[in-house]
Parts: structure tokens; C-alpha cells; sequence
């Protein structure tokens, strides 16, 4: 359908096409190609199709280069059996080379890659520059390979996010088919990355786009497949982990499932806010620093790796060694506590790499500590302990990651194995409900909250499907500077329909002065110190933050602005930008949502029979 | 001019992915070559080192070397093979079970991977499973060199089976073995010596017979033919064979002990023919003094009444004077006697008489 919509429409365009041949004479095989890529061109269909495949293969190709170099560079600078001094120097040296590059060359490819690809598929119509990706490239196989612990998945998403965007951009697509390839880059990563195809898809949906139902779902399965079948041409048909086969051994094994869940659901949100927390503080530090920061990372993991070296790198080989059970009950309650603080420490200070690995890595050991003390007191109803890394590794994933759905096929795909899935299933959604209920941010929008950026959830973009704000809203023509006289500032409100109005300066928007605060302040016989005291005197009680600032998104819906207004008392809200809240875009008041669903006060028939 | 510049970077960028493609395929093939060979390295060097540990009989470091030999080259099934013989060899048999059954599962018909599951369940005690992956392993297929590696399965199985003194088990196997094996003397004097513990001295007699047949001066021939015949109860034979041995031979102590057994049991013997009535009177007294003697020895304080009155008669008959006209007749029921003691002690002692003694064989033989 799609194919002969295309065909009927290319005749247009060939007389233009035709014409430059006729002009420059070439070889009958070229100007075919050419008429191939000029109808290709016009399809937006059988573009997006190509777009796919070719973007799949292209991503394929890169991470299985990116799991190489990381794996082989890895094993030369801190190899099994090295010198113990080794294993400090090498992460430090690493941390610190790649601490100076991203904060010189490459300041967006810190971290995982996870939030800065939503921040660009959301916010900045799915650009990535090319130089983050080759950033992000470099800076983690250099980081990864000197031992710092973190996961090689969450970059590998952001490079393949990158490149689609790159290809997408370069061929000049709109921005909206560039947002549209975006995930597929990102689902070509995650299927090359863990050689998982359905989770890949899943995890585009579930995670980057939030929305299982997304129109870009044919793109991303397509770009999913050929990335994995690049993989397995080039790396063959191994799983991630071989893992033995497991069995139920018992119904009784559900309880300790259960017990596992629990285990793994409050380790998760240990994780997350130690980690959360961490940055905070790393965050808190003095700008000059940044570029040393990652150097704290990266001595932890070397001190950390000095006793026990199994705490350097991704770590899958002792991840498969535990899915076996060759590792002992002691040894797999301190990895998993030594990998949750190398990991949180490692992130939080700047270092580039991801915590899909890490969260693999602590889920399994969580589960052998769990599956081992099962064994031990019940040895004649429960598996070994195995069994219990293996759904362990899905448990920790869906606690931090908090995408349930993807870590089920997830763990069934990187392990092919089905009998374990019921308890797998169970886990996770325990571990799922307490990492809700104790971390309700989940951890990547915490981590762009902390950068200043309100990535949408998947309720917002819902209501943003309905009317936006940014159809009603109209421009801050003036805004209060904070040295405006309190009596000045409500001689113009009073002026005005409004209860309150911005507070800006050149830093952007400082807050909202409400009229009661205004009068409050005349009473007591401030009228003639600054708004500015007024703003303090919030602060004070609660701190400035993004949080407490009555405020809506262009993308929020009316409905949800007036939710707010009720909510906050105030007739006229600040309307500021996702990338940075204290940017003032504009304002929206009562009038202008009534006048958005025609029923303004002027309009009403009650006051037209006035 | 703009859509003359769009159509060029738009073929421009195509042009530059599908190289891109084509050189990361490039790199990722030279990559992944590079990473083989380095971790085929690495494989072989951890595995040498878990080989050395093996001899030195730290069994569980060396299971540590192999597996992270394994998880570098996950599809060595000579590694695997190995660490299952390393964990046998810690006493790990589950482990090595389990190992072992992975295995068998992407290949069942792996020869050598059912021998050392047979050798597995041996030693787990569970020997009727054990026997049937012995089976598989000779049936199974072998990499190289198969014919031989089979032979030596079967004549594990077979040693295996002697061991347990399985005979007709042991009887099955030697006659299907019996026209493989190679036709040295070495391996024919083998084969004669398993039929003899197979129950079959026929077949052992036959076999040594054909070894003499080609080599006339060996002794282990002349030493297996003698244990033949004596098997059969042809001492009068075996005392012949033995002695030859030992001529061709005479450091053979097994052969040795063996022709002093014929000489005992043939002096106490009362039925060899060509015995004088006197002689074979004097061993039947012989026989029944020495059956009151084991007999005694073992009974309690108050036999049963049957007992007592047999070891009476024998008393009486020991101390009984006796003419040489009857000297033959008494000959007999002094056997009789003796034979009828040797039961009541088997029925009323608690341990059994010892098999291979002079005493017990004479009457084994007097008994059939």
C-alpha cells in the first residue's frame, strides 16, 4: 500500500531528476541508483524502512567494536593474576584521562546515556551531536576498559541513539522522522549490547519513548532484528551468560522468590539513593573541580579492587560463575555490597558508563546471597543458588531501572532460559512495587531532575497529547526584578487581574511574589525593601527548588495547569522550559485557559445578560 | 539548486554510511580474530596450569583453572571433559555428574565423555547406570583413533566387571571382545585369565592351548593353563602345567604358590588313582582328622547332638585299628564321614570355611 502510494507519487519528481542526467550524462547503473534514492527519498515510508535497516546494522556493528575493544583493552591493563598496585593505578589514570576529555570535549557524554538520550528525543528534537557520540565512544572504552565499574549497555544506547540522529539529520529529514529513528538507534544498541532483540524493543518502548504502543514500533523492531543478526554474523550464537538449566524444585521455592524480591527491592533503592545522594554531593562541589571528579571513582574501585579485583569492569564473568554456583555464600554478600558503593561512587563522580551491567551484576549476587541462605537451611526444596542469581539479576533490574516488563525478557533472553520465568516474574514485581514506594522518582528522571531537566514521564506526555499550554499561554512582557520596591511591585499588581507575578533577574526566574505576601510585608513596613526579602523569607521555610515553584511546561496540558492554579491558590503561573526551569518562557493565567476552551468571562451569557 | 544540494547529501551521506558499514566490518572481523586468538591463548595457558595442578593432586584449584578456562573458550569439550575428571578426582562425583550431562546433552554419542560417566557413577556406587554409559562409550563415537579407544572402554568395563566378579556380565563381554582384541600374547594371555574369572575354563584352556600352540616356551601360558585345569579340578594337569611354568620361569611366585597347593591337595586326596588300599586308607584318616580339627575349632560349647555324635565317630574312627582286608572298605566311609562333618561344621560355624585351602577343595571335589 504504502509501496504503490510511493510509486504513484514519484513521477512528480522525475522531470527534475531527469533533467540533471540528461545534462551530465552517467552510466545507466548510477542513474538508476539515483532514481532509486530519489524515490526513496520522497517515500517517507520506504525511507524510515531503509532508515532502519541501515541504522541497525551500522549500530550492530559499532557496539560489537565497542564490546571488543572494551573487553581487550581491559585485559591488558588490569589482567586476572596482575600486581595489586596495578589494579589501583589503572582505574585512577583512566578516570582521571577521561575525567579531563569529557569535561574539555565531550560535557554530554557523561554518565549512563539513558537521560541524555530522553533529554534529546524530548526536549531537543532528537539531537545528538556527533561529537558526543564519538565522545561517548571513546571516553567509555577507555573508562570501562581501566576498570571503573560501571555497565557498557546505557552508552551504547546513547551512541546508537547519536547516530541515528546523525544520519537522520544529515539527510535532512524533519525532526520529527529525526525523534522517530532515535529509538531505533537506541534498540539496535540494546540488542547488540546484551544480545537480547525483544528486550531491546521493549526497552525503547518501555523506557526511552514510555509508551508500549509508540507509532515508531515497526523502526525499532527492524533496526532490533538487523543489529542482532550483525552480531551474530560477526560474534556468533553465543548468550551472554551460559547458565545451567534450573528448575522449580518445589512450590515452597515461591516464598523465597518472594523473599527475594523483597531482598532485591530494598538493595535497589539503597543503590539508587546512595547513588542519587552521592551525586548531589559531587554536584554541591566547586565547578573547577568537575574535570578531577571522576579520579574519587576511580580510586574507590582501585582500593576496592586491590582485595578483591572480581569488583573492577562490567564483571560478566563473575556474573556467569555465581549463575553457576562457584561462588561461595561470603563472597557474594561482599560483591554485591562492593559493587553497589564502587558503582554509585563511580557514577556519581562523573565517569562515563552505565548501571544496566552493574544492576545485572548486583541482582545476581543478591540473589546467590539469598539462594545460598535458602539452600542452606532448606536444601531439599530449593534449587541452588544459581537459580536465585538468575532471577536476582531481573529483580535488581527492574528495582533500579524500574521497567519490569523489559527485565523479564530481558533475563529469559540473555540466559534462554524459559523454566524460571513464573519466579522471575513475581520478583521483579515485588521488587518493582518497594522500589515505587520507597524511590518514587524512578532513577534516570531523578538523574536529569538533578540537571535541571523535567524529562517527561509517560502521564504527562499524555495529557500532552491534549491541549497544551503552550497554545494559551502568552509572554512575560514584564517581569519583577528582585530590587523592585515591595510597594512598587504591588502598586502594578493591584494594577493587574493577577495574585502573583514572576521574580526574574539575569539568572532567570527567581520565583513567584504573591499579592497577600506583597500587602503582608506594606503592613509590617517593608514597602520600601526589595522583593527580593520576600523571596528569601520563602526560601527560608522551603528551600528554592524546581519542586516547590507552582510552574507548567509548554507541553503540560490546560487541564493540568489549572489543576495547578488550584492547587497552589494563583491566577497566573510561570510557563518554563524542561531543559532549565528558571528559564521564564512565558506566563499563563485563569482568562487565558478559560478563553483556550472558549469560555471566557466576556463571552459568558451571564455576564453578556449584564 | 537547493534540491540539486539536498539530492547530493542525501546520496553524499548514504554513500558515507554504507562505508562506514563496510569498514566497521572490517575492523570488527579483524577485532574479533585478534580477540579469538588471544583468549585461545589465555584458554590454553590457564588449562596447562590446571593439567600441572591435576598431577600435583590439587584438584580444586585446578577445577578453578579449568572453569575459567571454559568460560574464555566455552566450547572446548576437552576442557569440559577435563574438569570433569578433575572434579571425580576432588570426590566432587555430583559435580562432575553434572558437568558430564551437559555435556551428553549436546552430544549423547560422545565416546569418551560416556566413559568418564560411567567411571562417574562407579565410583557414586551406582553401578548399573554406570555399566550402561560404559556400553555407550564403547558404542559411541571417538574423535580419533576409535577403534582402540573403544577396545580399551570394553576392557575397562571388562576389569570392571572382574572386580565385581560379575561372570556372566564378564562372560557377555570377553566372547563379544574375544575376536577385537589384538592378537598378541600379552592380550591372549589376558583374555585367558578373564574366562577363568568369567567362569569359563573351557574358553580359558582353548586360549592357552592356542598361545602354547605359537610359543611353546611361554609360561604365563603354561601358568594360565595350569589355573584351567585346576579351575576344571584337573590338579594331576595343573601340578604338570604349573611345574613347566616355573621351569620356563622360576621366579613365579604365583606359580609357585599354586603348584604347592596341587602337591597338597594331591597328597590328601584319597581318590587320585593309582593309590595303594594302604595309602588310600592313611589320607581318608588323614581327611577326617583334619575336618575334626577346622571343625573343632569353630563349633561352640554345646554343638547340636548330630554334631557331637559325627565328631565322636570320628574320634572313634582315628583311634579304630583296622586289618588291610578292610583297609578299602573303611577307606570309603571314612570319605563319607569326613564329607558328612564338613557339612554339619558349614551348617553350625558361624564363619565360612576358607575356599582355597587343600582340605576345602578335596572335599569340594569329593562332594560334585
Amino acid at each position: 500500500m504504502c509501496g504503490n502510494a510511493a510509486r504513484r507519487r514519484v513521477p512528480r519528481h522525475f522531470p527534475a531528476t531527469l533533467k540533471t542526467m540528461d545534462s551530465n550524462p552517467q552510466p545507466s547503473w548510477i542513474a538508476k541508483l539515483s532514481r532509486s534514492l530519489e524515490r526513496l527519498r520522497q517515500s517517507e515510508d520506504q525511507l524510515s524502512l531503509v532508515l532502519s535497516l541501515v541504522i541497525g546494522a551500522l549500530v550492530g556493528l559499532v557496539v560489537v567494536a565497542f564490546i571488543l575493544l572494551t573487553g581487550r583493552l581491559a585485559a591488558r591493563m588490569y589482567p586476572a593474576g596482575g600486581s595489586g598496585w596495578r589494579r589501583i593505578l589503572v582505574p585512577v589514570l583512566g578516570s582521571l584521562s577521561t575525567g579531563y576529555l569529557l569535561w574539555r570535549y565531550f560535557p554530554f557524554a557523561r554518565g549512563s546515556g539513558i537521560p541524555q538520550t530522553k533529554f534529546a528525543l524530548f526536549i531537543n528534537d532528537g539531537l545528538i551531536q556527533f561529537r558526543t557520540v564519538v565522545g561517548k565512544f571513546f571516553c567509555c572504552s577507555a573508562s570501562l576498559a581501566s576498570g571503573i565499574a560501571l555497565g557498557r549497555e546505557g552508552p551504547s544506547v546513547q551512541v546508537g541513539g547519536g547516530l541515528a540522529s546523525v544520519i537522520a539529520r544529515n539527510l535532512g529529514l524533519s525532526p520529527k522522522q529525526v525523534k522517530a529513528l532515535v529509538p531505533a538507534g537506541c534498540a539496535a544498541a540494546l540488542a547488540a549490547a546484551f544480545n537480547t532483540p525483544i528486550a531491546a524493543v521493549l526497552f525503547s518502548l518501555e523506557e526511552i519513548m514510555g509508551d508500549l504502543h509508540a507509532a515508531v514500533l515497526g523502526s525499532v523492531v527492524l533496526s532490533s532484528a538487523t543489529s542482532w543478526m550483525v552480531l551474530h554474523l560477526v560474534l556468533g550464537d553465543d548468550p551472554l551468560f551460559h547458565v545451567a538449566g534450573y528448575r522449580l524444585v518445589h512450590p515452597v521455592e515461591f516464598g523465597v522468590y518472594v523473599v527475594l524480591g523483597v531482598v532485591g527491592g530494598l538493595g535497589s533503592v539503597c543503590f539508587v539513593k546512595l547513588l542519587l545522594g552521592l551525586r548531589a554531593w559531587f554536584m554541591r562541589l566547586p565547578k573547577s573541580t568537575v574535570w578531577f571528579q571522576p579520579v574519587a571513582g576511580g580510586l574507590a574501585v582501585g582500593v576496592m579492587g586491590y582485595f578483591v579485583p572480581e569488583v573492577m569492569g562490567v564483571g560478566y564473568n563473575h556474573v556467569e560463575k555465581v549463575l553457576n554456583g562457584d561462588i561461595v555464600l561470603k563472597v557474594v554478600v561482599l560483591l554485591a555490597v562492593l559493587k553497589i558503593v564502587a558503582t554509585a561512587v563511580c557514577y556519581a563522580s562523573g565517569n562515563a558508563g552505565g548501571i544496566f551491567g552493574p544492576a545485572l551484576f548486583i541482582g545476581a549476587m543478591m540473589g546467590a546471597a539469598v539462594g545460598g541462605v535458602a539452600h542452606a537451611l532448606f536444601p531439599n526444596y530449593t534449587a541452588g543458588p544459581g537459580a536465585y542469581a538468575l532471577v536476582g539479576m531481573g529483580t535488581a533490574f527492574a528495582g533500579i531501572v524500574r521497567t519490569p516488563l523489559t527485565s523479564v525478557i530481558m533475563i529469559f533472553e540473555i540466559t534462554r532460559d524459559y523454566s524460571i520465568i513464573v519466579p522471575l516474574m513475581i520478583s521483579n514485581l515485588i521488587a518493582f512495587f518497594i522500589s515505587h514506594r520507597l524511590q518514587r522518582q524512578p532513577i534516570y528522571e531523578a538523574l536529569a531532575s538533578q540537571d535541571g531537566v523535567h524529562l517527561p514521564t509517560a502521564q504527562s506526555r499524555n495529557e500532552a497529547e491534549r491541549v497544551q499550554v503552550r497554545l494559551a499561554m502568552r509572554p512575560a512582557a514584564e517581569i519583577l526584578s528582585p530590587d523592585t520596591p515591595i510597594i512598587m511591585a504591588a502598586h502594578r499588581m493591584k494594577e493587574s487581574n493577577f495574585n502573583a507575578w514572576p521574580v526574574g533577574d539575569k539568572g532567570g526566574l527567581r520565583g513567584m511574589v504573591r499579592s497577600w505576601e506583597l500587602e503582608q510585608a506594606a503592613d509590617d513596613g517593608a514597602s520600601n525593601q526589595p522583593v527580593a526579602v520576600i523571596l528569601s523569607k520563602g526560601s527560608e521555610n522551603s528551600q528554592f527548588a524546581s519542586e516547590e515553584l507552582p510552574h507548567v511546561h509548554p507541553d503540560h496540558s490546560l487541564s493540568l495547569a489549572l489543576e495547578r492554579m488550584g492547587t497552589s491558590g494563583l491566577n497566573v503561573l510561570p510557563v518554563v522550559s524542561r531543559a532549565d526551569v528558571r528559564h521564564l518562557i512565558g506566563i499563563i493565567t485563569l482568562d487565558d485557559i478559560l478563553n483556550a476552551y472558549g469560555v471566557s468571562k466576556r463571552d459568558s451569557p451571564m455576564e453578556q445578560s449584564e | 539548486m537547493a534540491t540539486a544540494f539536498a539530492e547530493r547529501s542525501f546520496l553524499g551521506t548514504f554513500g558515507l554510511v554504507f562505508l562506514s558499514i563496510a569498514a566497521l566490518f572490517a575492523t570488527d572481523t579483524f577485532l574479533v580474530k585478534t580477540e579469538r586468538a588471544a583468549n585461545l591463548v589465555e584458554a590454553a595457558r590457564l588449562f596447562e596450569q590446571a593439567l600441572v595442578l591435576m598431577q600435583r593432586g590439587e584438584n580444586a584449584e585446578a577445577i578453578e583453572r579449568i572453569k575459567d578456562a571454559i568460560l574464555i573458550e566455552r566450547d572446548n569439550r576437552y576442557y569440559q571433559r577435563t574438569l570433569a575428571q578433575a572434579q571425580l578426582a576432588a570426590g566432587k562425583s555430583a559435580d562432575a555428574e553434572s558437568t558430564l550431562t551437559e555435556l551428553l546433552q549436546s552430544d549423547s554419542t560422545d565416546g569418551l565423555t560416556n566413559l568418564i560417566m560411567g567411571r562417574v557413577l562407579v565410583k557414586e556406587g551406582r553401578f548399573a547406570e554406570g555399566i550402561s554409559y560404559f556400553h555407550r562409550a564403547i558404542y559411541g563415537r571417538w574423535n580419533e583413533s576409535a577403534p582402540e579407544n573403544q577396545l580399551r572402554a570394553r576392557f575397562e568395563l571388562i576389569d570392571l566387571l572382574a572386580q565385581r566378579n560379575s561372570k556372566e556380565e564378564l562372560l557377555a563381554e570377553l566372547l563379544s571382545v574375544q575376536d577385537l582384541a589384538p592378537h598378541d600374547l600379552k592380550m591372549r594371555v589376558r583374555l585367558g585369565r578373564l574366562f577363568l574369572l568369567a567362569g569359563s575354563p573351557a574358553r580359558a584352556t582353548d586360549i592357552f592351548r592356542g598361545i602354547l600352540h605359537d610359543a611353546p616356551a611361554n609360561a604365563d601360558a603354561y601358568a594360565g593353563l595350569g589355573e584351567a585345569d585346576f579351575a576344571r579340578g584337573d590338579y594331576r594337569a595343573a601340578q604338570r602345567d604349573f611345574q613347566t611354568a616355573l621351569r620356563l620361569a622360576p621366579d613365579g611366585q604365583a606359580a609357585r604358590q599354586r603348584l604347592e597347593l596341587c602337591n597338597d591337595l594331591l597328597t590328601l586326596d584319597p581318590t587320585v588313582r593309582g593309590l595303594g588300599p594302604a595309602e588310600r586308607f592313611h589320607r581318608s584318616l588323614k581327611l577326617v582328622e583334619l575336618t575334626m580339627d577346622e571343625t573343632s575349632q569353630c563349633i561352640g560349647q554345646n554343638p547340636l547332638p548330630e554334631l557331637r555324635e559325627l565328631l565322636d565317630k570320628a574320634g572313634t574312627a582315628l583311634k579304630a585299628h583296622v586289618i588291610a582286608a578292610h583297609q578299602s572298605e573303611i577307606s570309603e566311609s571314612n570319605t563319607d564321614l569326613a564329607e558328612q562333618l564338613w557339612q554339619a561344621r558349614k551348617k553350625e560355624c558361624k564363619w565360612p570355611p576358607a575356599t582355597d585351602s587343600p582340605l576345602a577343595l578335596v572335599l569340594a571335589r569329593l562332594a560334585q
